[in-house]
């Protein structure tokens, strides 16, 4: 965790909230093991040794022999910034709970498999960059009308628009309000386009949403 | 020596408990209290809490109970603070569920960072071993990151303590009696030399992915024997030497109260 990180005690991930996603997985999803497809949020945790800063160089993963990995993917989301402590909330009054805007960009060995916790995957060190700040809620509008790319050493790789979200920002903080008791600072990264962006050694990424800022970093590993 | 936070005669203290049960706070106070008090608040043991890594079907035994293969690697889930709570305190039952169990689990707690700890050295990483009652919601599984948050991220559906014991006064963490009651009656009766993955495995295994840091904690895992647990139940967890942990269940509603 890096000290200057915007995270304030959890980083909460929302995957599979691409409907193109959802959709080209339906056959996958009803086989085993999942068996039928997702009822509710999929939900998965950044731990705080994950969480790290605009600018910051992520690392490159090691592979349980001590060899750097093959292959990591990023996604990027819009990442909710909690403003007050929300507590079993409706979605019709979420966004009053919302302080502001960033940008979580979520580095982890390809998604392969969402029938375990993707420890392995998802847990790496500096694998959370969130930044560039916090944008005031009351500057952002609607956070459905917003777009999220991510480009790799300059060439835009990928595009999300949050209208294709499978449950908006609304729905997910009132879900997640019903299980867990969110506090100020907590953020939520409501959903990431379904094709994750392969990435190598020394790239150079940003993940940018208009009106909320551009999250520049760069892997290690050369 | 034993380790607690507490709220004692209205202010917050981190607290020594010696072999005599004698109370001494981080000031060097002397409390003049018996440990089974009610004058005393029990908090969650571990003062800044960090991330909660928790086992799943890390006993033989409790694999065979769900119908699961024993894993070939550890099954990890993480946890974080808001589903914390202490000894003597409530966990709640959500409405409309059928079926929530508890699940008494020795806990590691991290005293120092470290990546790639290896197996025999991963002791010296451990500030201490307690207890927690790590519950779980059967009717809220999904196969998406299974156990989901819905089923282990809960408010107050994590109770630990009352508090740490030294790792060098636990010279094997694996031959420790584990067990449950329910109302009085015993349900759990295990042990954690059944465990599949031991404490010096995890650490070795979590530490090849992330850094682990102090505050973390290692939930390893629950044996054979879990039952449905009811509001007005009152569920208590031990594990031979370590501690007692005690729970009282109460519905959604009182738990929330205004918030519901």
């Amino acid at each position: 965790m890096t000290a200057n990180t915007l995270v304030n005690s959890k980083l909460v991930c929302v995957a599979l909230n691409d409907k193109a996603q959802l959709a080209a997985l339906d056959a996958t999803f009803n086989e085993a093991p999942y068996k039928k497809p997702p009822t509710q949020p999929v939900l998965y945790y950044k731990p705080r040794n994950t969480w790290s800063a605009d600018g910051a160089e992520v690392e490159w993963a090691k592979d349980f022999d001590g060899n750097d990995v093959a292959e990591m993917a990023v996604g990027a989301s819009l990442g909710v910034v909690i403003g007050k402590e929300t507590c079993r909330v409706s979605a019709e009054e979420a966004l009053q709970y919302v302080g502001g805007y960033t940008v979580v960009a979520d580095y982890s060995l390809p998604e392969q498999n969402y029938y375990r916790p993707d420890i392995k995957g998802k847990c790496l060190d500096t694998s959370a960059p969130v930044g560039p700040e916090i944008v005031a809620a009351d500057k952002v509008g609607n956070p459905s009308e917003l777009k999220v790319t991510v480009s790799v050493n300059g060439t835009q790789k990928s595009v999300f628009e949050l209208a294709n979200m499978e449950r908006s920002v609304a729905e997910l903080i009132s879900i997640i309000s019903r299980i867990m008791t969110l506090q100020p600072g907590e953020i939520i990264a409501v959903g990431f386009a379904g094709d994750r962006v392969p990435v190598a050694k020394s790239d150079r990424v940003e993940a940018s949403i208009e009106g909320v800022g551009t999250l520049k970093n760069t892997l290690g590993g050369a | 020596m034993r380790h607690a936070r507490i709220i004692f005669d209205g202010r917050e203290l981190d607290i020594d408990i010696d072999a005599n049960d004698r109370i001494t706070t981080s000031e060097g106070e002397v409390l003049d209290v018996a440990l089974d008090s009610d004058q005393i608040s029990w908090l969650p043991p571990v003062k800044e809490p960090g991330t909660i890594f928790a086992l799943g079907i890390n006993y033989a035994d409790h694999a065979t109970e769900l119908a699961f293969e024993p894993p070939k690697e550890p099954l990890v889930f993480i946890k974080h603070a808001n589903t914390l709570t202490g000894h003597k305190q409530v966990s709640y039952r959500p409405d409309n569920i059928d079926y929530q169990h508890y699940e008494c689990e020795l806990v590691a707690v991290i005293g120092k960072s470290g990546k790639n700890i290896k197996r025999e050295d991963a002791l010296d990483y451990v500030a201490g071993y307690t207890v927690c009652n790590d519950f779980a919601i059967r009717d809220y599984l999904e196969n998406y990151y299974r156990p989901n948050l819905r089923v282990k991220s809960r408010d107050s559906l994590l109770p630990m303590g009352p508090w740490i014991v030294d790792t060098a006064d636990i010279p094997d963490a694996n031959a420790l009696k584990l067990t449950t009651t329910v109302n009085g009656k015993v349900t759990q009766d295990g042990s954690t030399k059944d465990m599949i993955f031991d404490v010096p495995f995890v650490i070795e295994y979590l530490s090849k992915i992330m850094t682990l840091n102090p505050g973390d904690m290692i939930c390893t895992g629950t044996p054979h024997g879990i039952v449905d647990c009811q509001p007005g139940d009152t569920i208590v967890c031990t594990i031979e030497d370590v501690c007692s942990l005690e729970t009282r269940m109460v519905s959604e509603q009182e738990y929330y109260g205004d918030k519901y």
